[in-house]
């Protein structure tokens, strides 16, 4: 049983706590996850405290050793794609509207982390490129992008959370990951051609 | 991160977006730096925000909460329904032609409408292990299946049960005018394991949750189906095809309506 697992089942037990402890594991996810996918770090935290509230509410429909985090996941998309419906906005921007980037990752010493490798010092006009370039993409393949290569996300987690096949998943991530590229390309940033 | 994913797959190593095509064969050049721009635009996780009043009060005095047993869950579904499909069964009769019929369509035909409501209502109901979500996708595509097969199987009726029962002239209007009743009854007994369905699968499908309704409607249609199959006495092709085996597409489409119609008012609850 996973850790999120454990805590899970002791909240729905009745033990505070354990919720505590999930909140501390999972909302920093979820607010990254939708501070990805609205643009804005303070309706990111709005949503994450919404979602948490309708775990609590769907508390009961959680089955005993299952990964919750999954599920917490589709949740929090659900109460994001509610808040856009409810706001009307037809698009939403990756970006905030104040045209500033997203916070960019960084370890406690303040340099920035990555997995390795020249990954670990990004160039700042191709993550300014990037950023533009995926705010254009067509949203399903956007999300996809951001769930599988900006959120951790697998194909068949990524699947699980947005409701559709993994075929399908595994096609909208690779074509933005290819859009991606060739927008890049296009505008000539990082030596692209 | 543990296996989460959907329809009981789990996560593998190559199960990433550029598995496959060749993307990271060559992560020198631009696709290392573009895995390092997406990298930093992931941003930082850093804390968690601070639990809302909202969120802590709930906190208080914090009771336990009973799990959901997705078995035991389908066993109450399973005999609730049988037990209310059985009781409308025979307060509205069963055929009396009975004896005269195939054994092998009386029971085997019978045992499809049977095996449909089963399968679908497990996979809606059970979900994959160490999942909390539903098998919406594969209790759909099952539902399309059985519906097909049920119609189809009853357009081909074989001709020792057509004559079996009793027929009428196959036109639209005489389709409609002896089917309303069948599909009125079919849906009477399709709305308790509908019922039931939704409040034992409420609030574990965050995704999907119109097909997840449309699964169900179908798996309340499939035991309609069943009972109209031991209760109606008409054997004409279309009745059979069309009402019977169309009552598993009337009622996933209801229920499907009801779903939207649910969603709409907590929309505008919330708004």
């Amino acid at each position: 049983m996973s850790v999120e697992a454990d805590l899970m089942t002791r909240y729905c037990d009745g033990d505070a706590g354990a919720f505590r402890e999930l909140y501390s594991r999972v909302a920093p996810r979820l607010v990254a996850y939708l501070q990805r996918m609205s643009g804005e770090r303070a309706t990111a935290e709005d949503l994450v405290q919404h979602t948490f509230l309708k775990v609590h509410g769907a508390r009961a429909a959680y089955v005993r050793g299952a990964d919750p985090v999954p599920w917490m996941f589709a949740i929090a998309r659900r109460t994001f794609l509610d808040e856009a419906r409810r706001r009307k906005r037809a698009r939403v921007q990756v970006s905030g509207g104040d045209g500033r980037l997203p916070e960019v990752a960084a370890a406690l010493d303040g340099t920035p982390a990555a997995d390795g490798g020249a990954a670990a010092s990004p160039d700042p006009d191709l993550v300014h490129a990037a950023l533009s370039a995926l705010s254009r993409l067509p949203p399903a393949q956007r999300e996809a992008l951001i769930l599988t290569k900006m959120s951790g996300k697998s194909i068949a987690e990524a699947a699980a959370i947005t409701g559709v096949s993994a075929g399908a998943m595994k096609l909208r991530a690779h074509r933005a990951y290819v859009a991606l590229r060739r927008a890049l390309a296009a505008v000539g940033v990082g030596g692209a051609s | 991160m543990s296996a989460g994913g959907g329809e009981g797959e789990s996560p593998r190593a190559t199960d990433r977006p550029d598995a496959g095509s060749g993307l990271n064969s060559h992560t020198d050049g631009i696709d290392l730096r573009l895995e390092g721009s997406l990298s930093a635009l992931a941003g930082a996780t850093g804390e968690a925000p601070p639990m809302s009043g909202a969120l802590a009060a709930e906190l208080d005095g914090l009771a336990p909460a009973t799990m959901r047993m997705p078995r035991r869950a389908w066993a109450a579904v399973l005999v609730i329904s049988l037990f209310y499909a059985l009781g409308l069964l025979a307060w509205m009769g069963v055929r009396d032609d009975l004896d005269r019929l195939p054994a092998m369509w009386l029971y085997g035909v019978g045992a499809v409408w049977l095996a449909a409501f089963l399968a679908i209502g497990w996979l809606i109901l059970v979900p994959p292990r160490r999942q909390v979500m539903p098998r919406w996708r594969s209790a759909t595509a099952l539902a399309g299946l059985a519906a097909l097969l049920l119609m189809v199987g009853g357009l081909i009726l074989p001709e020792s049960v057509a004559t079996v029962g009793a027929t009428y002239a196959p036109s639209v209007a005489s389709v409609f005018e002896h089917g309303h009743s069948c599909l009125r009854a079919g849906l009477a007994v399709a709305v308790v394991p509908i019922v039931v369905s939704a409040l034992a699968v409420r609030g574990a499908v965050p995704v999907g949750s119109r097909w997840v309704a449309v699964a169900i409607g179908a798996a309340g249609g499939a035991l309609g189906g069943l009972i109209l199959h031991l209760h109606c006495a008409t054997g004409e092709r279309f009745h059979i095809g069309l009402v019977h085996g169309g009552l598993i597409v009337v009622s996933a489409a209801l229920a499907a309506i009801a779903a939207r119609v649910g969603e709409r008012i907590r929309w505008a609850r919330e708004r």
